[in-house]
């Protein structure tokens, strides 16, 4: 008895923290535990993160697809757009367009200053002047079309400026603008009404131009004859390009022999799609699918002829008919067949691009819409499956809590182990997704998203979707383990 | 409040400090607890004033949902009282700061609970380990310190055991062997022989005994088990949440027979056992 004075006493002092590897070992040890619970929690957030990477990729790969098509349909389409220019003067509103948009060095634009004669400082202000033309255009194109009958006789474009030009059309511009409130002008309509006073002018420059081009078409025209201007074009690299750098355009010395390239392709392909219509062509292929003369459509041509054996059946169909070019070979035919499907893919990557807005990441009002939502739904079903993972383990907390955990390890461990479970669901879901979507997209555009496909943008995407599961499974778990681990540790084991 | 039920216990406290002016270390004025469950409210506690003196031994019975658990969970700074305050060396549990409340549930009171709330995923060995590692023991000398404690508790060639891998009484040793961790001042437990044989049972006895003899412990322990009697200091008996007797050992010898009831039954059964 005597032996008791010496008692404990009770001092009370600083607990220490415990070491972030500590925690680390602890919480592994965990998820070790319970290993198949944690593996339900990985797969949901993999899920949710597979989604939204499959999305984000989707995006990417068919943004790129969209640049990329759009690039090398406009390459394809070069001698196109040579044959409109050498046919016809470019119509008033594209050559505005061109003025108002065309960098400084475009070869175009000088084309048209030396067609209408214009010296340098006149080709500026018609520049500044088109450039205005165009912000004022845009508000007249998107005006309503009844009330743009009303106040512009329905025109648009540089029609709108000479109807604004004409006697008394301004006045019933501006009093259609004053009276109908649907329509504003997000510019001071004396800015317009100072560019309509300009507008005869522009439009004087603009037609004298258009007649230059006239004249050089002419030119032109006479030089080649009766020679439809494809065939010409297929001398673009030779007396015909002399020609048409001589009537004044600007013909690249180095683009000529694309261009004509370019051009015998076109009159090749129009003649074997026209050959078809030749008996023994047409029942050679017939017999090959086992169908009807009649049933011997364009694309099952072209399918046929991208073998070698069938484009040699072929060429003797057409040598039985005398038709066969001298230039033609088997060799030909199958270039002409994969150049033709791959136009083919490439116009129904533009289809099914076409809805490709701007906005972030070039996904568009759409697929932002569809981003936020599928945002909601990751972000649920990681909350959903971490309060489930740290609700059951209240009594766990409860009990480190009686030993004398401070409230901060049990956030910590459980922050720590809502990472590690993103980090391995993000991964796996980043990977799956990247996957599915890049998948997808091949099996919707074929051969043409293949050099769309960039390591570095689908990375990008995958690491923003990592951090996004990671980052909503630790908020899921702070809020929770932050609840149980401020309770008395009592009250946390009597939480259900 | 009722007091009382505290009559017996006038006496006792003066003769507790003929054993040399022992500082009160658990205090508990007007202690209530009220759980309210679905609308319905349950007494567990109905205003307890205790004095419990450091170094000192008691035993706590009371039938079954008479409140021993919750009392605990209040004593040990578990749980918030409805009303009351419980003053642990003088300071009221109610003022101390997270921290602090942490550092007195690791270092200075030891816990055995009724249903051993042992850590699913650690082995017996890290279920011993982690309050030391809460306490800032390095990992080298928590674990030979832990092996040194499991060994006392008969378990040292089990370490490397889950709990779910154990029986009921060598879970229980385990919870006994952690709460032990970090040399407690205090020792509150809740029932630490209930699953144990006789002779394991005693084994568990002799150690209370021990640390309180030696180390000084202030063990608290709630029990139906007879053989404490023989160790403990002084008895309390709770009922529906109210203290119905306390005294010391040698007044139970005493009044065996003069008082009827359950009670002295209780104490007489005892006495037949030891
Ligand atoms: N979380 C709770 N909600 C509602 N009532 C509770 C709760 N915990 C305990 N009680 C009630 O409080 C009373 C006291 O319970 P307590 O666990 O303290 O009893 P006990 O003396 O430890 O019993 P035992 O000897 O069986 O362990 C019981 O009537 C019980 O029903
Ligand atoms: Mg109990």
């Amino acid at each position: 008895m005597l032996g008791r004075v010496d008692v404990k006493a009770i001092v009370i002092g600083e607990q220490p923290r415990l070491g972030f590897l500590r925690t680390l070992r602890i919480t592994v040890d965990g998820i070790r535990y319970r290993l198949f619970r944690a593996l339900v929690t990985v797969a949901v957030i993999a899920v949710a993160v597979a989604f939204l990477m499959n999305i984000l990729s989707e995006g990417i790969i068919k943004r790129a697809v969209a640049a990329n098509t759009r690039e090398r349909i406009a390459l394809n389409r070069e001698v196109h757009r040579w044959s409109a220019r050498l046919t016809t003067p470019t119509d008033r509103d594209t050559l505005l367009a061109l003025l108002a948009t065309a960098e400084d060095g475009d070869p175009l634009l000088e084309d048209a200053r030396q067609f209408g004669g214009l010296t340098p400082g006149e080709l500026a202000a018609l520049r500044t002047a088109a450039a205005e033309a165009r912000v004022y255009g845009e508000t007249i194109e998107r005006m309503n079309y009844a009330y743009r009958r009303r106040i512009l006789r329905g025109a648009t474009g540089a029609a709108a400026f000479d109807t604004l030009a004409s006697p008394d059309g301004w006045s019933v511009f501006i009093d259609g603008v004053r009276e109908i409130t649907g329509v504003r002008l997000p510019f001071p309509a004396s800015d317009l009404e100072a560019f309509a006073a300009t507008w005869p002018a522009v439009r004087e420059k603009l037609v004298r131009i258009r007649a230059g081009q006239a004249d050089a078409i002419a030119t032109l025209r006479a030089m080649r004859r009766e020679r439809p201007i494809m065939e010409a074009l297929a001398d673009a690299d030779g007396a015909f390009g002399e020609a048409i750098r001589a009537a004044g355009f600007h013909l690249d010395a180095s683009q000529a022999p694309h261009l004509a390239a370019q051009a015998q392709r076109e009159i090749d392909l129009r003649f074997v799609e026209r050959s078809i219509d030749l008996r023994t062509p047409r029942q050679t292929v017939a017999r090959a699918y086992d169908i009807l003369p009649g049933d011997v459509t364009l694309p099952r041509l072209w399918r046929y002829l991208a073998d070698r054996t069938n484009a040699a059946r072929y060429l003797d169909a057409l040598a039985e008919e005398d038709a066969r070019p001298d230039h033609f070979s088997v060799a030909r035919l199958q270039e002409l067949s994969a150049f033709r499907r791959e136009a083919a893919l490439l116009e129904r990557a533009e289809r099914r691009t076409a809805d490709m807005g701007e906005g972030w990441m070039g996904l568009g009002a759409r697929m932002g819409w569809l981003l936020l939502v599928s945002m909601l739904v990751c972000g649920i079903g990681i909350a959903n499956a971490m309060l489930m993972a740290v609700t059951e383990r209240f009594r766990e907390i409860a009990t480190l809590k009686c030993l004398g955990s401070l409230d901060g390890f049990i956030l910590l461990m459980f922050v720590m182990e809502s990472c590690i479970l993103g980090l391995i669901g993000g991964l796996a879901g980043g990977l799956i997704g990247a996957l599915i979507g890049t998948g997808r997209m091949l099996v919707a555009f074929g051969a043409v998203a293949v050099p769309a496909l960039s390591l570095g943008a689908l990375t990008q995407g995958f690491l923003a979707s990592l951090i996004v599961g990671i980052i909503l499974a630790a908020l899921a778990a702070v809020y929770p383990s932050f609840r149980a681990a401020r309770l008395a540790p009592m009250e946390a084991m009597r939480v259900e | 409040m009722s007091t009382s039920v505290l009559v017996p216990e006038a006496s006792a406290p003066a003769r507790a400090e003929g054993g040399g002016g022992r500082r009160v270390i658990i205090r508990t004025v007007g202690l209530k607890k009220i759980y309210v469950k679905k609308g319905v409210r349950t007494e567990a506690l109905c205003g307890l004033d205790v004095e419990v003196y450091s170094g000192e031994f008691i035993s706590v019975m009371g039938p079954s949902g008479s409140g021993k658990s919750t009392f605990f969970n209040m004593i040990g700074a578990l749980d918030s009282p409805t009303v009351g305050r419980v003053f642990i060396d003088e300071v009221d549990v109610a003022q101390l700061t997270a921290e602090e409340l942490a550092y007195l549930r690791c270092q200075k009171i030891g816990y055995i609970f009724q249903s051993y709330n042992l850590i699913q995923y650690m082995t017996a060995l890290e279920n011993v380990t982690t309050p030391m590692a809460f306490g800032g023991v390095p990992p080298d000398e928590a674990r030979r310190r832990g092996m040194d404690i499991l060994g006392i508790v008969g378990l040292a060639d089990r370490w490397f055991h889950r709990p779910i891998e154990m029986s009921g009484g060598q879970q229980q040793r385990v919870a006994i062997a952690r709460s032990l961790a970090n040399e407690p001042a205090i020792l509150l437990c809740d029932e630490p022989t209930a699953n144990l044989d006789i002779d394991t049972g005693q084994e568990i006895l002799d150690i209370l005994r021990r640390l309180n003899i030696e180390k000084h412990v202030t063990v608290i322990c709630a029990t139906h088990d007879h053989r404490m009697m023989n160790i403990c200091d002084r008895l309390m008996w709770i009922r529906d949440g109210q203290i119905e007797r306390v005294a010391r050992r040698d007044e139970v010898k005493v009044r065996v027979g003069r008082i009827g009831g359950q009670t002295s039954g209780a104490a007489g059964a005892g006495e037949r056992k030891a």
